[in-house]
C-alpha cells in the first residue's frame, strides 16, 4: 500500500465530506404551512321553566328574561388571529305552547355591542315538544367582530303568559371553529 | 406551534442523529474509542486530546420522517404530505438530538502498565416521541375524531445538558483478556423530561338525557413535567445571563450524578476477538433549583349551564365563566412541586465479535502502531450490536464492519448499520497520523451525503489528538 494510494483515500473522503449537501427541497414553503384544526365545543345550555315567565309574588307576567356569562376565550389575541369561520348551532326544545323570541347580544368587555343575532322558537306542547334548530354563519368581517366579544347576553321573549302555562324550553348549542395557524 | 414544526423539522434534517457511534466502536487507532469501551486495547502510550478540538459529536435523527418528505420540491401541497406523515408516524417514532464536545482528554500508560484516561466534554441530549393523537388533535381538530380516545400519555421527552468529568483505568490482564472502567461525575446544567405520563381527551356526541350537544372529557389524566435548572433562569433577563448562569454551574454548580462506565476485550484466539461495554450506568440526582408541574384528574365539561336567575334593575349575575374556570382548576389542578427526583442516564451497551486477518507490519522500520506483545490484523470484519435505554423501550442497532490498516498513519473503518431509522446505513471512518497529531472523522449515512435531507439521522465525529506511540 503506497504512500499516494493512502492519500488517494484520505482526499476521496475528504471530498465526500465537503460534498454532502441539501438538495431537491424547498424550505421556504414552511410559509405554506398552516395548520387549520376544526374545533368542535360545547357553548351554553339552559332549562327555563315556563313559571319563570310569571311574577306570582306580583301576580304579573315576565316577558322576557335575560342572563349573561363572560365567554373571554372570544376576544383572546390568539383566538382572534386564528378563526376564520365560527359556526354557531342552537337547538332548542319547547313544550310550552307559546313562540318564543331569542336574542343573543355580544358585547364588548366596555359593554358595546360588536355582534348580535337571533331566532324565533317555535311553541309545542307537553306531550309533543318542538324543537327548533337554529345555524348562525360568522364569517369574513364579522368575525373581527365576533371576537372582540366578551361576554354574550342572552334574552328570551315570550309573547304572553299566565300563571297556568306548563312546560320547560331547553336550549343545547356548540360552535365549530375553524381556525387556521 | 407552526414556528415550533420548521424548527424540529429543519433540524432533522440538517443534522439528523441518536447516540450510537458504531464506526468509533473498536477503531483503537482512535484515542476516543477508550470512551466507547474501557476495556479496548489501547495501542498508544500516551494521548492529548487538542483542549475543544479532540472529539466533535453531533448527531441527530427522526424515525419517522425526513425533512426531504416534507420539504421536497413538488407539486403537491405541503400541508398534504404534513397530513400524510402525521397518520403515517406511529407514536414510537421519536426525534433526537445529541451533542458532545470534549473539553479535555487525555491518557497515559503507567509502569505497572495501566493506561489511565481522563478528561472532561459538554453533553446535550434529546429525544422526544412523536405524540401522534395530539399532532392529529392540533392539526386536524376533534369535529371528525367524536368518540376517539385521544391519548394523553404518548407526551414522552427528555432533555439533558450537562459536562460530564471522567478518569479511568485500562489494563491488559492477561494475554486474553482486556478490562476497563471510567468513573463518571455529571454536572447537570439544565434538565427536563415529562415521562411516565397518562390520561385521554374525548369528545362525545350527548344523547337526550345530556346537557348539553356533546361531552368533553378528560378522564384519568396524569401529566407532569419535571425540571432542574429551570426555575432560576425565568427571572433572568435576556440571553448573556441566562448563558453565563447556565455555564457557571459547568463546575458542579447545579446538581451532580454518578455513573461508570466498564468494558472488556476478549481475544479469543488470534482471529477472534471480543469486546463488550456498558456506558453511563448511573443518575443524576437533581435536589437544587427543581420546579415540577402535575396535572391530574378527570373532568367532563358541557359548556357553560344559565340559569336566569330572577335579578332587580343593575344586580350582577352569575360569574359562571369564572366558576366553569375555577371548577376546572379544582378537578385537574396543575401542582407545582418542589421535590427531588432521580434522572437515570440513559445508559448505552456496545458489544461486538470481530475477525481478524492478515498481519500488519507497518512500512518498515518504523512500525508505530504496533506495540509490545500485540500483533495488530491488517483487516477486521465483524458484527457490533448497540442498544440505549429509552422512555418507552431501549433503541437497538446492529452494524457489520470491515476495518483495515493502509499503512501505519492511516486506517479506515466501513460500517453497515440497520437501526430505527434506516435499513440502509453505511458509515465510513478514517483515523490518520501526521506524525503525532491524530485526525480522525466518522459520518455514517453516506448513500444519503449527496442529499442529506433525505438522511432520517446523520451522525458526525471528528476531532485531533497528540498521540505519543511506544518507544
Amino acid at each position: 500500500m503506497n504512500t499516494k494510494f493512502s492519500l488517494s483515500i484520505l482526499m476521496a473522503c475528504a471530498c465526500l465530506f465537503f460534498t454532502a449537501c441539501i438538495k431537491d427541497t424547498d424550505f421556504d414553503q414552511a410559509e405554506q404551512i398552516a395548520l387549520t384544526p376544526i374545533v368542535e365545543l360545547d357553548l351554553i345550555y339552559f332549562d327555563i321553566q315556563a313559571n319563570r315567565f310569571f311574577d306570582s309574588i306580583n301576580s304579573t307576567p315576565v316577558l322576557t328574561v335575560r342572563d349573561t356569562t363572560e365567554i373571554k376565550f372570544l376576544d383572546d389575541g390568539t383566538l382572534q388571529e386564528s378563526l376564520k369561520r365560527a359556526e354557531f348551532y342552537f337547538k332548542f326544545t319547547n313544550s310550552i305552547p307559546r313562540d318564543f323570541l331569542v336574542n343573543f347580544q355580544f358585547l364588548s368587555e366596555a359593554n358595546d355591542t360588536t355582534y348580535a343575532t337571533g331566532t324565533p322558537v317555535a311553541q309545542g306542547s307537553l306531550a309533543a315538544p318542538v324543537v327548533t334548530e337554529f345555524v348562525e354563519n360568522v364569517e369574513g368581517e364579522n368575525i373581527l367582530l365576533l371576537t372582540q366579544a366578551h361576554k354574550v347576553v342572552v334574552s328570551v321573549s315570550i309573547p304572553s303568559s299566565d300563571e297556568t302555562l306548563e312546560g320547560n324550553l331547553n336550549l343545547k348549542s356548540k360552535t365549530t371553529y375553524f381556525l387556521e395557524y | 406551534m407552526r414556528n415550533f414544526l420548521v424548527i424540529i423539522l429543519s433540524l432533522v434534517g440538517a443534522i439528523a442523529t441518536s447516540q450510537n457511534k458504531q464506526i468509533l466502536y473498536g477503531f483503537d487507532d482512535i484515542p476516543q474509542s477508550l470512551m466507547l469501551n474501557p476495556g479496548s486495547k489501547v495501542l498508544q502510550k500516551k494521548h492529548y486530546g487538542i483542549p475543544f478540538l479532540s472529539q466533535i459529536h453531533v448527531n441527530g435523527g427522526s424515525s419517522g420522517v425526513s425533512a426531504y418528505d416534507i420539504f421536497k420540491n413538488g407539486n403537491d401541497n405541503i400541508n398534504d404530505r404534513i397530513t400524510q406523515k402525521i397518520f403515517e408516524m406511529k407514536n414510537t417514532d421519536f426525534f433526537t438530538a445529541t451533542q458532545q464536545l470534549e473539553l479535555i482528554n487525555f491518557g497515559w500508560r503507567s509502569q505497572s502498565e495501566i493506561y489511565f484516561s481522563g478528561g472532561i466534554y459538554q453533553e446535550l441530549d434529546f429525544i422526544a416521541y412523536f405524540p401522534r393523537d395530539l399532532a392529529i388533535l392540533a392539526w386536524e381538530g376533534n369535529r371528525d375524531y367524536l368518540n376517539y380516545e385521544f391519548d394523553l400519555g404518548e407526551i414522552s421527552t427528555t432533555g439533558d445538558f450537562m459536562t460530564v468529568y471522567h478518569f479511568g483505568l485500562n489494563k491488559q490482564i492477561s494475554k486474553k483478556l482486556t478490562v476497563g472502567a471510567r468513573l463518571k461525575l455529571y454536572s447537570s446544567m439544565f434538565s427536563y423530561r415529562s415521562v411516565n405520563n397518562s390520561g385521554t381527551f374525548v369528545t362525545r356526541l350527548g344523547d337526550e338525557t345530556s346537557e348539553n350537544i356533546y361531552e368533553h372529557t378528560i378522564q384519568n389524566a396524569d401529566v407532569s413535567v419535571e425540571t432542574s435548572g429551570y426555575s432560576s433562569l425565568r427571572d433572568l433577563d435576556g440571553a448573556g445571563q441566562v448563558t453565563r448562569e447556565i455555564l457557571g454551574r459547568a463546575f458542579f454548580g447545579g446538581n451532580v450524578g454518578v455513573g461508570v462506565d466498564v468494558g472488556l476485550t476478549y481475544e479469543i484466539n488470534d482471529a477472534f476477538t471480543l469486546s463488550a461495554s456498558a456506558l453511563d450506568v448511573g443518575a443524576i440526582f437533581h435536589s437544587k433549583d427543581v420546579e415540577n408541574y402535575r396535572a391530574h384528574g378527570s373532568y367532563t365539561l358541557d359548556g357553560i349551564n344559565l340559569i336566569f336567575p330572577p335579578l332587580g334593575e343593575g344586580d350582577p349575575t352569575f360569574p359562571y365563566y369564572d366558576n366553569l374556570e375555577d371548577e376546572i382548576k379544582e378537578e385537574i389542578p396543575i401542582d407545582t412541586l418542589y421535590n427531588s427526583y432521580v434522572q437515570f442516564r440513559p445508559t448505552k451497551l456496545n458489544a461486538s465479535l470481530s475477525y481478524g486477518f492478515g498481519r500488519f507490519n507497518g512500512s518498515g522500520a518504523c512500525d508505530c502502531l504496533n506495540m509490545g506483545n500485540n500483533n495488530l490484523h491488517k483487516q477486521n470484519i465483524g458484527l457490533q450490536l448497540y442498544s440505549i435505554f429509552r422512555p418507552k423501550r431501549p433503541q437497538m442497532a446492529a452494524t457489520l464492519f470491515y476495518q483495515r490498516r493502509f499503512t501505519d498513519f492511516l486506517s479506515a473503518k466501513a460500517t453497515y448499520t440497520v437501526d430505527s431509522y434506516s435499513y440502509s446505513n453505511i458509515g465510513l471512518g478514517m483515523a490518520a497520523d501526521f506524525g503525532k497529531l491524530n485526525f480522525y472523522i466518522v459520518t455514517d449515512n453516506l448513500i444519503n451525503y449527496s442529499n442529506l435531507a433525505k438522511a432520517k439521522s446523520v451522525s458526525l465525529q471528528l476531532g485531533f489528538n497528540i498521540i505519543i506511540d511506544e518507544e
